[in-house]
């Protein structure tokens, strides 16, 4: 079926199969009808919102307002320090009621830096930057510095700050990611399918500022009603940068930014560089939409497109949801019995994360939240990690990694502890897609131990580097004990030597003295020479001490 | 225990499961023996299986570990089957216990249970008794049609238990044929005919061994049909059963062309013996092969050739056991050799535009 579209439109040469392929991969059931069929809505703002302060991949930001605050809807909250950073605003008009870290999702339990807003029941519009008129060459900085201001990272996961991508200006091919590969996701397909004309815009703004010959969107045949949408908006659009669709065939994790490329233009990455080296520029739908939002409609990045879905959720679709709203809003909006809900999945079911503390918030990472009751029945779920059994070698994880790494190997030495065959096995190259955990008979949590393994690697990355300055200290304090021994020394001798020469001239002036005293000493000698041993003992007894 | 870390998504057939299938893939060819060779096969076989898991429960219990979880991997029974399926079916039990025993503590849990083990256990235990052994082990009964008459169950178990049954006959009484000679197996028989200057066109001119082949035969060709659900079901991969039997074949055929009168036909090493067994379930084993794809081929290709160069120049008359532990010993260097390239590490990789 999904052939007959491509074949259908083909006609147009807009929509073409991947030419590329990638290594391994998996087929998970896709549960992507729950949230799918339904179109975007918004989600009213809640009472309260608590917004983390570091929403984004690199450094944490300044807090720009105070306890007490009077704040509007897309007031700057947090301002940027640093390149690898990004602004955060305000999503509503409401008081700062609160400074004080509060938990945001954190794996381990932890608080951490946030903002609470107590929100006014009356929101305002709320729009703040000037419309820019992209299309104008002579704006290219004022779109660049926007993308910066509006603090837009990249919102497919990685949150890696937008406006650093956006810097290249050596760019031949804007690679659109509509690939979408984990389960239960679909805010990208939905936004395709809902206003592909701003996504497209928001494609050609950013292939304009990064001097991009052609705009590539890249998909997978499950999704063909936005594959039709786009191509019919695209074959409509009056815009300059051609377009075109790619489709590859529906395998995870066919989105990861590597495995996109591969099956786009057929070529990797090489290790250790960046998708720019090879004049690709890839961004996820959501995140253009973002930088369409903050140009044309001057609207800063404070909510964002997020699929609610699973079997909990009486509404289940794709909702824009501000920054800092709680899960707890969404459990009492969306009629989520709690007690069926021991956790919340953050994310896909491979790579995401889960929360059972619900007061944790949407933050610009969130792009799903999974609200499901672990169907012990439902074998697809991964229920317990108590006791895995050996790695018994079968191979069935090498087979499915995107990377062509050895899952097994990478196993084997992050038990033992071997840090140093484990980078060699390739550790960093793994994007800790899961697929290898997702086939293993074993059901050994392998992503667990890559994720131990790289920050075990990383830490005594670090540590050979404060080892390496110590070594250098110690080396040059050594060197310095050294030179000032070497001194001392020479300052000692050249003393020594003039106590010597001193020793020596009054020598030579009392050596008449110590002539009569040798000559008294062996007339006494010629004395007892005759009295026994018992004698001469004690005469060199006190020839000793005399010495001494 | 609640899962909280990604990924959450699961879908592999436990390994448990797969031991199980793998037992369950032997049933074709142990029935084919039971037919051929008598009930003591059925008798090893459970021999086997208790001695296996009693091994495997006392070892552990000895490492102060739960042995509830390691007995339901369903590797010690494995062992035990695999064991049992390549033992002569008279063997006396208390050598069976020494073998099994054995290839459980020394083979696997020694170097810490399962997955942790370089040699295959079942071999280890068989090498161990075929060194210990060397009469008793290769005391095979003639196949069916061959035999005066095959040891029925009774017969078996007092053949197994006390070495004789309760009419005083031997082992060696049901290994002699009608004309008082006695007929050891196909490769053995090979083996000294050769030895005493024969021809192989003599040698497999002689309606005995034409009989007894067929036996051989029937019970590879299962073991094959064993294997080949094994690959269609996916629990087996191609690499090392393809690459042993084609480099079987090869070194056979060449040899065989070089002189017909002295090596025996790629048909003949394809049938006999435990080839089969060899190919999709011994050599298979995961834990002890090589884990990377291209090391897989050279893996199972080097076991395939020396298998055919220890039958044809060796001491033994057969040599999956010695073949398989030789190249488990070579097996981190293969590995070594033979890692994939990690994404992004090619050569080639400029952008075309
Ligand atoms: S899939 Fe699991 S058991 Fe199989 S080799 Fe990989 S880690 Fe080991
Ligand atoms: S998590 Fe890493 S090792 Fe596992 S399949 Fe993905 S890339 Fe490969």
């Amino acid at each position: 079926m999904s052939k007959s579209i491509v074949k259908s439109v083909s006609s147009k040469s807009i929509v073409e199969q991947a030419k590329g392929s990638f290594h391994g991969g998996i087929h998970p059931a896709e549960f992507k009808n729950i949230s799918n069929q339904q179109s975007i809505k918004d989600l009213p703002i809640a009472a309260q919102l608590v917004i983390p302060v570091k929403q984004q991949l690199g450094q944490t930001g300044e807090v720009v307002v105070n306890l007490g605050d009077r704040i509007s809807r897309g007031q700057l909250l947090v301002k940027a320090t640093g390149i690898l950073s990004a602004n955060i605003h305000s999503p509503a008009d409401g008081i700062v009621t609160s400074l004080s870290p509060a938990y945001v999702g954190h794996p381990s339990g932890m608080k951490s830096a946030a903002i609470t807003i107590k929100t006014d029941l009356e929101q305002s519009e709320g729009k703040i930057f000037e419309p820019i008129d992209w299309r104008n060459p002579s704006n290219l900085e004022e779109i660049q510095s926007r993308i910066r201001q509006a603090g837009i990272v990249g919102l497919g996961g990685a949150t890696f700050p937008t406006h650093v991508k956006t810097s290249s200006r050596e760019i031949n091919t804007l690679i659109v990611n509509a690939m979408e590969c984990e389960p239960f996701i679909t805010c990208d397909d939905r936004m395709l399918k809902d206003i592909p004309k701003q996504v497209i815009e928001g494609a050609q703004i950013v292939a304009n500022l990064v001097k991009a010959k052609n705009i590539i969107f890249a998909t997978e045949d499950n999704k063909q009603l936005s594959i039709e949408k786009l191509s019919e908006a695209i074959s409509k659009t009056t815009e300059s940068i051609p377009m075109s669709i790619v489709v590859a065939p529906t395998k995870y994790p066919s989105g990861g930014e590597k495995q996109t490329i591969e099956l786009v233009t057929g070529k990797q990455v090489p290790s250790g560089k960046i998708p720019a080296s090879m004049g690709l520029l890839v961004q996820n739908v959501a995140t253009l939409h973002a930088v369409f939002n903050a140009v044309v409609k001057g609207q800063p990045l404070y909510q964002r497109l997020v699929t609610i879905t699973g079997n909990l959720v009486d509404r289940p679709g794709n909702y824009w949801i501000a920054f800092g709203t709680q899960i707890t809003d969404l459990i009492e909006h969306f009629n989520v019995d709690v007690n069926d809900c021991e956790k919340v999945i953050i994310g896909g079911p491979l790579m995401g994360q889960s929360v059972t503390d619900f007061t944790a918030p949407v933050t610009k990472a969130t792009n799903c939240l999974i609200f499901n009751k672990a169907d012990k029945t439902e074998k697809a779920w991964l229920t317990q990690t108590t006791e895995h059994q050996p790695c018994i070698r079968c191979g069935e994880c090498e087979k499915v990694c995107p990377a062509d790494l050895l899952p097994q190997q990478l196993l084997w030495y992050s038990q033992s502890d071997q840090w140093e065959n484990l980078q060699q096995q390739g550790i960093l190259d793994c994007i800790e897609c899961g697929a290898c955990a997702y086939v293993c008979p074993s059901e050994i949590p392998l992503v667990q131990y890559y994720r131990y393994g790289k920050s075990s690697l990383k830490d005594i990355q670090r540590k050979n580097v404060i080892a390496e300055k110590a070594k250098k200290r110690f080396d040059f304090k050594e060197m310095r004990i050294q030179r000032e021994k070497a001194e001392r020394a020479a300052k000692h001798k050249k003393a020594a030597e003039a106590r010597r020469q001193a020793a020596l001239d009054k020598k030579n002036d009392s050596d008449g003295k110590q002539q009569a005293i040798n000559d008294a000493l062996a007339r006494v000698k010629q004395k007892k020479a005759s009295v026994g041993q018992a004698q001469g003992v004690a005469q060199t007894e006190t020839d000793e001490k005399k010495e001494s | 225990m609640m899962n909280l870390s990604s990924p959450f998504f699961h879908k592999a057939m436990p390994t448990n499961k797969v031991m199980m299938l793998v037992c369950v893939a032997l049933i074709p060819g142990i029935i084919t023996q039971v037919y051929f060779f008598g009930f003591g096969v059925i008798i090893n076989l459970i021999l086997c299986a208790v001695f296996a898991v009693s091994a495997e429960y006392t070892i552990l219990k000895l490492r102060t570990r739960e042995p509830r979880t390691s007995i339901q991997d369903n590797s010690a029974l494995l062992t035990g089957l695999l064991l049992a399926v390549a033992l002569p079916p008279t063997l006396p039990f208390w050598m069976t216990f020494v073998g099994v025993w054995f290839a459980i503590i020394f083979g696997k849990q020694l170097y810490g249970g399962l997955g942790y083990n370089p040699f295959n256990p079942a071999m280890v235990g068989y090498v161990l008794l075929l060194i210990s052994f060397p009469v008793e082990m290769t005391a095979w009964l003639p196949a069916r049609e061959l035999a005066v008459s095959l040891p029925s169950f009774y017969e078996s178990s007092q053949l197994i238990f006390f070495a004789q049954t309760a009419d005083g006959l031997t082992v060696e009484n049901f290994r002699q044929l009608a004309d008082g000679f006695t007929m050891a197996t196909p490769l053995d028989h090979l083996k000294t005919e050769t030895t005493l200057g024969r021809m192989n066109s003599e040698i497999f001119a002689n309606p005995d061994m034409a009989l007894n082949l067929n036996g051989w035969k029937w019970v590879n060709l299962m073991f094959l049909l064993g294997g080949l659900y094994l690959l269609a079901i996916k629990i087996v991969r191609w690499h090392i059963p393809v690459a042993y039997l084609l480099a079987m074949i090869i070194t056979s055929f060449l040899l065989n062309t070089y002189d017909n009168q002295l090596y025996a036909a790629p048909s003949f090493h394809l049938l006999t013996g435990a080839t089969m067994l060899g190919a999709f379930f011994i050599a298979t084993d995961p834990v002890s092969a090589s884990t990377t794809p291209k090391g897989r081929l050279i893996y199972g290709a080097l076991i395939g050739f020396l298998i055919v160069i220890i039958r044809t120049f060796g001491g033994y008359p057969d040599a999956i056991a010695f073949a398989v532990l030789l190249l488990n010993i070579a097996v981190p260097t293969i590995d070594h050799y033979t890692k994939p390239v990690i994404y992004g590490h090619k050569k080639e990789t400029e952008l075309h535009d």
